[in-house]
């Protein structure tokens, strides 16, 4: 599992979190991992589950918005939570590897509802230093 | 005076006006005092405020409640009432929980009488209401059950045995909103609902337990059934995640549209479409179907709370005398009749984090309230209690029909569960005499009463400027949280 590569800005009542990683498939997957992380804890999921999503095309924030709203739908579909996430560019779209397992009540417990992954104020910046995303979930 | 670069000029003691500048359409106005109102500027809400005054068709004034604070696209506590022929509807004007609403049942139990019940009554509640993420419902709906609930709403409840005739009288709308269509949600969206009939959620969402504590309106109060000391049940959920898929389908729809017919708007969740296009009804119809389906939702939590205190308090249902008040939302988009600018129009309202509160003489109130308005309920934070109002002419002059919802956060969740500083919220809450239930920690941390506004204080705001008129104070006694 990968470390901890998010953190909480300020903001009211919903949360709004910010991503850095090198790249644009990378901070994808670290998002899905930030956004798993709110919602329970990361090191009690098994890995012996896999999911694939697609970001299909678009600007860096609509791929970003498409595949944190498929990991959502993950946990409110299927209740499959996501322990660790890997991406890679192919053909121009993000395709990421999700690995965890469907909800256990016995092993898993939820922190918070998160309703939804919204557009506002979502950004994705490229610096010197790789990317960095900012996105408010509402919950 | 400027606040964070946005000119306010108070234009009462407890409301300011933000002019028209740059592509507004109409200036903002927001209700708030002074002291408030150094509070909101820390935020994006007012800058919201003037976002929605953008949008084409947007009729007298962007209005914001006394708890407005920071939310996507529109600010939580927003009104924007749109003409029906020019305007727009939006989803980010709704919210993500399409017709979250507040239900207050009554009861002839006396708080006094109850009070050594509670905590058997509080752990069945807790027990017997499903609640928390991801939490199922009883109730299980086949698909042509689920199309039921989505055209009818607590009538599809009262069909089934899980309501009365009175319920449905004293919900807003009859319990269903007309125009629903179940093809306008999605099978995503469907899914998602299919087993969460029936239960509270998570995040603010409560049932509580209640005593009358003081009332202000007798009349008001004597029409709604209340008395000083009695023991309600108060109920906030709304429509779970088939409300929440609807908003997030109808927001990538929107989005299309306004690329299709170049609407230009400030911030992408204010997607929207003009009322009467293809995509623009559709949504309407959607929203209205989402709508009846938190209309079931608390009208399930509601038969739930009766058989649960009967069943505890060995009492049959005439001396539990467990009756719905009212039953009305704060997240929806409404086709109402209004007077604007000195004539009669048609128009939509907008309302997300809003309550109507339609005055007395209202067509729309059920006869037991037309001398005294209808009910509104603010639920406070869960240690400071909560507010029973009643609607006035004045909310149809100044707000369409509108006023608060809550008491509004002023805290972030990080922020709460920090200052909490390792203490119990538990025990906390044991020592302001607050009996709690929940099905997560965490949330319980973030939902500590110093995270809200004093609602005390939002409700003066609302009863001096005349939208809204404070009927009863409700203190809470027990709380189940998700």
């Amino acid at each position: 599992m990968t470390r901890r590569r998010f953190r909480l800005l300020p903001h009211t009542a919903d949360l709004r979190v910010e991503v850095r990683a090198a790249d644009l498939p990378s901070l994808c997957a670290a998002s899905v991992e930030a956004l798993f992380s709110l919602l329970t804890d990361r090191r009690k999921v098994r890995p012996t589950g896999r999911r694939t999503l697609e970001s299909g095309s678009g600007d860096p924030e609509e791929r970003l918005l498409s595949i944190l709203r498929q990991a959502l739908l993950l946990f409110s579909l299927e209740r499959f939570l996501v322990r660790d996430a890997g991406a890679i560019m192919q053909s121009g779209n993000v395709s990421l590897t999700v690995r965890g397992e469907p909800v256990d009540d016995a092993r898993h417990s939820a922190y918070r509802e998160i309703k939804a992954v919204t557009a506002h104020a979502l950004t994705v910046e490229e610096g010197p230093s790789g990317f960095t995303a900012r996105f408010v979930l509402d919950v | 005076m400027r606040f964070e670069g946005i000119s306010l000029s108070q234009v009462h003691d407890m409301a300011w006006e933000i002019p028209k500048t740059g592509g507004m359409l109409v200036p903002g106005l927001v209700f708030a005092s002074r002291e408030m109102m150094e509070d909101i500027v820390h935020d994006q809400a007012l800058r919201q405020v003037m976002n929605v005054a953008h949008l084409p068709g947007i009729l007298y004034r962007s209005i914001g409640m006394p708890d407005i604070h920071w939310g996507y696209g529109f600010p939580i506590g927003g009104v924007a009432a749109m003409d029906v022929a020019e305007g727009v509807i939006s989803p980010g004007g709704v919210g993500y929980d399409i017709n979250c609403g507040v239900r207050l049942l009554r009861s002839n139990l006396e708080m006094a009488a109850l009070r050594p019940r509670l905590p058997e009554l509080v752990a069945a509640l807790h027990g017997d209401v499903p609640s928390g993420v991801g939490s199922r419902g009883h109730v299980r709906l086949t698909p042509p059950e689920m199309e039921k609930v989505l055209a009818g709403g607590s009538r599809w409840a009262f069909s089934r045995g899980y309501a009365t005739g009175e319920d449905v009288e004293f919900t807003e709308s009859g319990g269903k909103l007309p125009g629903a269509d179940p093809d306008a949600v999605s099978d995503t969206a469907k899914k998602r609902g299919t087993d969460q009939l029936g239960t509270l959620g998570a995040g603010n969402h409560f049932l509580e337990i209640d005593e009358v504590e003081e009332v202000f309106f007798p009349e008001a109060a004597a029409a709604y059934g209340l008395f000083q000391g009695q023991a309600v049940f108060f109920i906030h959920s709304g429509s779970r995640g088939l409300g929440y898929q609807v908003c997030d389908d109808y927001l990538d729809v929107m989005a299309a549209y306004m690329r299709k017919h170049a609407l230009n708007v400030p911030d992408r969740q204010l997607a929207c479409a003009h009322i009467g296009s293809d995509d623009g009804r559709r949504y309407l119809s959607g929203l209205a179907a989402a709508a009846n389906y938190a209309f079931a939702n608390r009208q399930l939590m509601a038969h739930q709370v009766r058989e649960t205190a009967q069943r505890v308090l060995r009492l049959g249902p005439g001396d539990a005398g467990i009756r719905t008040v009212y039953d009305v939302g704060h997240n929806n988009a409404k086709f109402e009749n209004h007077e604007v600018d000195g004539r009669r129009r048609d128009v939509l309202v907008h309302r997300k984090g809003a309550t109507r509160a339609f005055p007395p003489g209202h067509p729309e109130l059920p006869p037991a309230y037309r001398d005294v308005g209808q009910p509104v309920f603010i639920p406070g934070d869960m240690g400071r209690g909560s507010f029973v109002l009643a609607g006035t002419p004045g909310a149809m002059r100044l707000s369409f029909g509108s006023t608060c919802h809550g008491a509004g956060r002023r805290m972030s969740r990080t922020a709460a569960r920090r200052s909490l500083r390792g203490k119990s919220v538990f025990a906390e809450m044991e020592r302001r005499g607050v009996l709690v239930a929940c099905a997560s920690r965490k949330t319980l941390a973030e939902e500590i009463p110093e995270a809200y506004k004093d609602v005390g204080a939002v409700v003066d705001v609302v009863d001096r400027v005349g939208i809204a008129r404070k009927v009863a104070r409700l203190r809470p006694l027990a709380v189940v949280k998700g």
